[in-house]
């Protein structure tokens, strides 16, 4: 069995009050596994932990209590730091605050010349980046006039020219419109299915979590439910304590389940539609 | 948007557009140098053709290059006029009161007017010709030897590149922020130059407040991506020396030394 390629044991990570007191935000003893090629989406409300623990999967913040390991590599071992770093590439939540340079090309390679990679080398990497996300015809133009989607996907090229083995999205989506959304998920899922990067999304829509291989859902700190998006929705209480909101599909089923009808759990429009149409 | 004086790139596929950014800094150097070792008209007229050669290899439109001009006209009109009432050697040609013009006078003034516009008009042929990115990396090629006394060259080079990524960011904050403004009842255009600057308090708070937001944010996805990782950084796109940069260059020096010869009365004139 291969080993998984995100380990975390027992992680504990508390912010310092002003007083020195340990705070109510940060994450609290999670224990968990994610598998090299899996889709896994992190569900929670602001303050839930879950960009804490993003910070905890590339080392950014090392665990008061407990062990995070990618790949093997334990993230408290400082020598390992930028191997860790360059293995989980991150992409924030803002397209605009994480471009270093005016041409887009220019940005991509930003990581690749980091990380002391042959110029040759770079270039090859940094076409076949923009090209994956769909961006290639760009590559000489200026982000700032881009679209956030856009953005967002240039951003990721940024962050796969580095090579990761984990890609993790931190909150990417939440400042795009419908459609910037759609094309940076798309994007993501494709990266996941193709190049087989292991995919880590946090996210609080619930329907970016329809595909995802497992889903887990944070609740102050904690991991109050994992599973199949399908047992993870299906589970209304953790989802409510959640402060989540249920994908248009998933609540009118359940819903219709409270009003006395027999109907499954769905989670798409066409699910639900033919779940309707069965009832007659 | 407001237009913004973003570099002031004039885009083309010229020669000069096409040479290497450290040749064009270092010929820029070497003009202005040259612009104040001339004394006689011969050396000026030798500035000015070689400038207008360079002007016309640009393909750079001539309206922009006057343009140029026009933004220090005022500067080159004080010096004038200081220059012309306080040099006081030559034929007095008018006097009154304190004031006395002498032909002298009008002589450095003029001089001084022609080397202010050959200073602007060179140097913002750098910059028609080169975008903000590829200056940036040829003054960091150029400072590279900075390195031996442990200046850390690459890092300025980064803040310089970083700082002209953030313009249009900002100052599409600003309008951001004004309209919020003015939303709430604010008035920027009225009132005396005290009161609009007190106005703009209001919009400076704000506008710094997110500028640090902006800066811990993008710290962060640096870190992320590895900066400082190790010594040995390497660059996708290197600077290179081509046919054109070395006549350029030799063109330079054969302008410099002609300017010396001038100067040291070689040719018997002046």
């Amino acid at each position: 069995m291969k080993n998984p390629i995100v380990d975390v044991i027992d992680a504990t990570y508390k912010y310092k009050n002003h007083d020195g007191n340990d705070s109510e935000n940060g994450v609290t003893d999670l224990t968990f596994s994610i598998d090299e090629g899996e889709f896994v989406v992190l569900l929670g409300h602001n303050g839930s932990g879950k960009s804490t623990l993003a910070k905890l999967l590339n080392g950014f913040l090392v665990p008061s209590k407990g062990k995070v390991f990618i790949d093997g590599n334990d993230t408290a071992d400082e020598k390992l730091c930028y191997v860790i770093r360059s293995d989980v590439g991150m992409v924030f939540q803002n397209p605009d605050n994480q471009t270093v340079a005016s041409i887009i090309e220019d940005d991509v390679a930003f990581g690749p010349e980091n990380l002391g990679v042959p110029p040759e080398e770079i270039r090859q990497r940094v076409d076949r980046a923009l090209k994956t996300v769909g961006m290639y015809e760009y590559k000489d133009r200026t982000p700032y006039k881009l679209s956030g989607g856009q953005k967002q996907r240039v951003a990721i090229a940024a962050v796969l020219a580095m090579q990761p083995k984990i890609l993790i999205l931190d909150e990417s989506t939440a400042m795009l419109d419908p459609e910037g959304r759609k094309e940076v998920l798309d994007t993501v899922k494709s990266l996941n299915k193709e190049n087989v990067v292991t995919v880590i999304l946090i996210t609080h829509y619930m329907d970016e979590a329809l595909d995802a291989d497992k889903a887990f859902v944070l609740s102050r700190g904690k991991i109050i439910k994992r599973g199949t998006p399908k047992e993870v929705f299906s589970d209304a209480e953790a989802v409510k304590e959640a402060k989540l909101e249920l994908p248009v599909a998933t609540a009118v089923s359940e819903e219709l389940r409270k009003a006395g009808f027999d109907i499954k759990p769905t989670l798409t429009d066409e699910e639900l539609a033919e779940e309707i149409c069965r009832l007659k | 948007m407001r237009d913004v004086a973003f570099g002031q790139y004039y885009p083309s596929n010229s020669v000069l557009h096409k040479a290497d950014p450290r040749t064009k800094l270092i010929a820029g150097i070497v003009y202005i140098v040259a612009v104040f070792l001339c004394d006689s008209y011969w050396s000026y007229l030798a500035c000015f053709s070689f400038l207008l050669i360079a002007c016309l290899v640009s393909k750079v439109p001539l309206k922009s290059i006057l343009k140029s001009i026009k933004a220090v006209l005022f500067v080159v009109l004080i010096t004038v006029i200081i220059n012309v009432f306080c040099y006081k050697t030559g034929t007095v040609l008018w006097s009154w009161w304190i004031l006395t013009v002498t032909d002298g006078g009008l002589i450095f003034a003029s001089k001084m007017a022609m080397r202010l516009i050959f200073l602007v008009v060179s140097t913002s042929l750098i910059t028609f010709t080169t975008t903000p990115v590829t200056l940036t990396d040829g003054l960091e090629s150029l400072l590279t030897p900075l390195k031996w006394i442990k200046f850390p060259v690459h890092d300025v080079a980064i803040i310089m590149s970083i700082a002209l990524r953030f313009i249009p960011s900002f100052t599409e904050e600003i309008d951001k922020i004004m309209m919020a403004q003015k939303a709430r009842g604010a008035c920027f255009d009225n009132g005396n130059i005290f009161k609009r600057a007190k106005a703009l308090l209001p919009v400076l708070i704000p506008l710094f407040v997110s500028a640090f937001r902006r800066a811990d944010e993008l710290a962060m996805a640096m870190d992320a991506r590895c900066y400082n990782a190790t010594d040995k950084r390497t660059k996708m796109k290197r600077l290179k020396f081509a046919w054109r940069d070395l006549f350029l260059a030799l063109a330079t020096a054969v302008f410099l030394a002609l300017i010396i010869m001038l100067k040291c009365g070689f040719f018997g004139l002046l």
